[in-house]
């Protein structure tokens, strides 16, 4: 038993993926790309226009997160991002596995912070989308 | 009754265990499971998020525990189990590490394998160790644990394997239901039991449980900040 515990040990820290390696996406410049080509967001739209609700002067990051299936385990990303003190609201929709986040239209959004908070939840933000109200 | 008393300067973790060990009789753990009205495995999510605490409570015919564990890192927790050993008779600690081996994250999809460890207050000769695992979807969960205890008196090994469906597909926010096949058995008792388990989670609490005719409930509630 001992030797079956320290080989799937050893075994496993060795084939653990890093989760950074989902990351490899840049979306300096993808994003405006896709804002041109109009490609269609996989957003809910009523669960959108619910969240914009009441919002001005707003821009929200909808972030492609992957891992996020469990309510109990999202948890800590809606803790994390509330702590921002630049985040006016935030959204986790785990049917289409979205995070939005509402920043003032002045603040610049940074992918890499965001991929950050998601990974430090145990999650893996794969792209992001920013659509300015 | 029930007193955290951590004591005023602690000097290892050895002497945190003992502190809390002194302080909660066994009557006093029973007491905090009648408050809480039932109690809840330990093994689902032994690992928070970077910077949250999980406080659970665990019963089942082995043990009645209290447990805390904080998360420096998704990747690894330590905490502390003040537990009522219930085969032995016997009242003692475990400071705990875990450590998330491997996770693949996908669109759909979560697998984790974990490594887990503690050791005794009763001393450095007892301790457990033993790996667990899951995967799941919004709709299905699957999972399996095997845990070595070695003790001056005996050593045995437990493990689990259980499956889960989730009857419907709740929204961020709604009160969550898990149907899961649980089947164990350890190597004390040497027989398996097989039974169905309920598991809740709404927000930031977790309840689990379970029923055997012959090993009675198995009960677990977790609530993280």
């Amino acid at each position: 038993m001992k030797k079956f515990l320290l080989l799937t040990f050893f075994t496993s820290i060795t084939w653990a993926e890093n989760p950074h390696e989902h990351m490899h996406h840049s979306h300096e410049g993808h994003l405006h790309e896709q804002l041109v080509d109009g490609k269609k967001l996989e957003v809910d739209p009523m669960r959108f226009d619910k969240f914009v609700m009441g919002l001005k002067d707003s821009q929200i990051a909808v972030v492609n997160v992957q891992g996020m299936v469990c309510d109990f385990c999202a948890r800590g990303i809606e803790k994390t991002f509330k702590k921002d003190k630049n985040v006016k609201k935030i959204d986790v929709d785990l049917s289409k596995g979205k995070v939005l986040i509402a920043y003032n239209n002045s603040q610049e959004i940074k992918f890499d912070d965001i991929k950050e908070k998601i990974l430090i939840n145990g999650q893996n933000a794969i792209d992001m989308t920013i659509i300015i109200l | 009754m029930f007193e955290f008393n951590l004591c005023a300067r602690i000097e290892t973790c050895y002497r945190a265990v003992r502190c809390i060990y002194v302080n909660i009789p066994p009557m006093g753990i029973k007491t905090i499971f009648i408050l809480t009205a039932i109690s809840f495995g330990l093994d689902a999510r032994p690992i928070s998020y970077t910077g949250g605490s999980t406080i659970m409570s665990f019963s089942d015919n082995m043990k009645d525990s209290l447990y805390y564990h904080y998360s420096p890192s998704y990747k690894y927790s330590v905490g502390i189990e003040n537990l009522r050993d219930n085969y032995f008779n016997d009242d003692y600690s475990y400071v705990r590490f875990t450590y998330l081996l491997n996770r693949k994250n996908t669109e759909n999809s979560q697998r984790n394998l974990y490594f887990q460890s503690g050791i005794s207050s009763k001393g450095f000769n007892e301790y457990f160790y033993g790996i667990h695992g899951d995967w799941e979807t919004r709709r299905l969960f699957v999972g399996f644990g095997l845990k070595e205890t070695e003790k001056k008196i005996q050593d045995y090994l437990e493990q689990y394997y259980q499956i889960g469906v989730a009857p419907y597909i709740g929204d961020y926010g709604d009160f969550h239901t898990w149907i899961i096949l649980k089947s164990k058995k350890n190597s004390l008792e040497n027989k398996w039991s097989t039974y169905p388990v309920l598991k809740f989670f709404k927000g930031n609490i977790l309840m689990e449980i379970g029923y055997h005719e012959k090993t009675n409930w198995d009960a677990h509630l977790m609530y993280r900040f």
